[in-house]
């Protein structure tokens, strides 16, 4: 398999701290990969470093082998690169449809377009309906975004994420907030959505539960550095994992 | 339907207006026209785009300025107002370059500075501009396509239709850009900068589009002034001049497409009756702003929208 994206001793440093500190990572195309970590091990800035959010201090990234370390973050997405945010991060004034109809609009490069109505833009808005129902938010099209429910407002998220349509899409813990039950639910989605879509999704989740069993590949990250990454069972058996989750069963 | 109704109801009340109103109606109608335009482009800044703007009156005066002297030199009135639009857009989009890389006080401070630069050079650029004199005795050139037609603008009625046919052709083409999908794009840069990016747009781009184009309508609503007044002079660029479209948004309503020119209509009218009673008119006039703004917090055109219309 190939990498989709990779690192070399990257790094990301506030003052004294190392909040990244070379991490050499190379992760591989259609695998569903998790990282895991205590509180400040580093993983929502690895994801920030990643998908062009914040610049490194230190290191490269390649993305098909195509380096994008100093790359701006919207020339990262139309590379295939997508993401969403660890803080509900969507248009809370624009209506749930508008919300996914301007990521289509921005991958079918319409944005520019003053002269039309949103109506003409029959192939995005068709798109826009399609994803709607993707992520089961087709009832509450209608709605503005800023009045859904926090579950609807994680899954809008999810929307605006994959309509971009990309090669790779980073969430930063897209269950947060959420019972164990939607929890369960969202991450499914998120499978079937890798499968359907051919997406390769890379997430940063706090339920071991969850990411033991729906993780094809788990990278851990303690104080910056990756200590280890395999398969589950590797991971399960590691004891420095162990270790920084103080013992937890795992 | 009842929307499209009522607009033109109104359409055909302001084409008739010479008809059954007096000259100083014509003129405050003019006038409100201009603070429609010149309130609409700074509503694409800050209600769509989310950039709040103290310098508009900086390319609201480059406008008047720019017409002022081409009609000194070259009495056309198509070639005045065109020209003074197309040197505030050149000037908008050399400042817009600078300033769009900043947002929230940042942006309103550098918008502010620009503003006020412009206000200076207004002041001093003597041979330029006339000092604080200004430029006097502009003519109100005859509207003319040399070989095709030349209509006399001597009286103000005349000049009037041509004020309404440039409003109406602004406020149309407003509404197609905010409906559009460059409008939609604009709001999504409101509401999250970041979301936005992650989408892959960039934000520089359009923030700087945004600039561009609420420059260019300050720049007409100025370009139409100096034919109406013979005169400009530099407090047009004055930042007290800069909040009156802020003004008259917040008062008709900032999300809102009509928002600003409902504002501008209750602005004018309100300066106009309180300058007749009093000196101290902007005390009154502060004071009933505050009022209006604190008791309709979405401006007077969310009372509508509450009762299901689109305004």
């Amino acid at each position: 398999m190939n990498a989709i994206i990779r690192t070399e001793k990257l790094g990301k440093y506030f003052g004294a701290m190392a909040a990244v500190h070379e991490v050499t990572l190379a992760l591989q195309e259609g695998l569903f990969t998790s990282v895991i970590g205590p509180n400040g091990a580093g993983k929502t800035t690895l994801i920030n470093l990643l998908s062009g959010f914040m610049l490194p201090d230190r290191g490269a990234i390649y993305f098909r082998e195509k380096e994008i370390t100093r790359l701006e973050t919207d020339k990262r997405v139309k590379m295939g690169i997508s993401r969403s945010f660890q803080v509900m991060n969507i248009f809370p004034r624009m209506t749930v449809f508008q919300n996914i109809l301007l990521a289509v609009l921005s991958r079918l490069n319409k944005t520019s377009s003053a002269f039309s109505s949103l109506r003409s833009q029959k192939e995005a808005v068709g798109e826009a309906e399609k994803t709607l129902g993707e992520v089961w938010l087709q009832e509450k099209k209608d709605s503005p975004a800023g009045e859904l429910s926090h579950g609807d407002q994680r899954l809008l998220e999810l929307g605006i994420a994959v309509a971009t349509n990309p090669q790779l899409c980073f969430l930063d813990e897209p269950s947060s907030g959420m019972n164990p039950i939607e929890r369960i639910k969202v991450l499914e989605l998120v499978k079937k959505l890798a499968a359907e879509r051919n997406t390769t999704f890379i997430i940063v989740e706090h339920d071991m539960d969850i990411v033991f069993s729906l993780s094809d590949w788990i990278v851990v990250m303690n104080r910056g550095e990756v200590l280890a990454e395999g398969t589950p069972g590797d991971i399960r058996e590691n004891q420095e994992v162990r270790d920084i989750y103080l013992g937890e069963e795992i | 339907m009842k929307t499209r109704l009522a607009i033109l109801i109104l359409v055909i009340l302001l084409a008739l207006l010479p008809a059954y109103a007096g000259k100083y109606a014509v003129y405050v109608v003019i006038h409100i026209l201009l603070l429609s335009i010149f309130s609409l482009g700074f509503n694409l800044l800050f209600g769509y785009t989310g950039l709040l703007s103290f310098g508009q009156a900086g390319f609201y005066a480059v406008g008047a300025y720019g017409c002022a002297k081409i009609l000194l030199a070259y009495p056309s009135l198509l070639v005045g107002i065109v020209g003074g639009v197309a040197i505030t857009g050149v000037v908008s989009l050399a400042l817009g370059y600078l300033c769009i890389r900043h947002t929230r006080i940042y942006f309103s401070m550098l918008t502010l500075s620009f503003g006020m630069m412009i206000f200076s050079l207004a002041w001093k650029w003597r041979d330029m501009t006339g000092g604080d004199d200004g430029l006097v005795g502009i003519p109100r050139a005859a509207l003319e396509i040399p070989g095709l037609f030349k209509i006399n603008m001597t009286p103000m009625e005349n000049y009037y239709y041509v004020v309404l046919a440039f409003a109406i052709l602004a406020i149309a083409l407003f509404h197609r850009i905010v409906h559009s999908p460059m409008g939609l794009t604009l709001q999504g840069i409101r509401d999250s900068e970041t979301r936005t990016a992650c989408i892959g747009i960039s934000v520089r781009k359009y923030r700087l589009i945004a600039f561009t184009i609420a420059g260019l309508y300050a720049g007409l609503a100025g370009a139409m002034l100096p034919p109406l007044e013979s005169t400009v002079t530099p407090p047009l660029a004055h930042w007290s001049h800069s909040a009156e479209p802020v003004l008259a948004t917040l008062l008709g309503g900032i999300y809102t497409f009509s928002g600003p020119i409902v504002g501008s209509v209750i602005f004018y009218l309100l300066k106009d009756i309180i300058v007749r009673f009093t000196e101290y008119w902007q005390i009154c006039l502060g004071i009933i702003v505050v009022a209006l703004v604190m008791g309709f917090r979405g401006g007077v055109v969310s009372i509508f929208l509450r009762k299901g219309g689109r305004p």
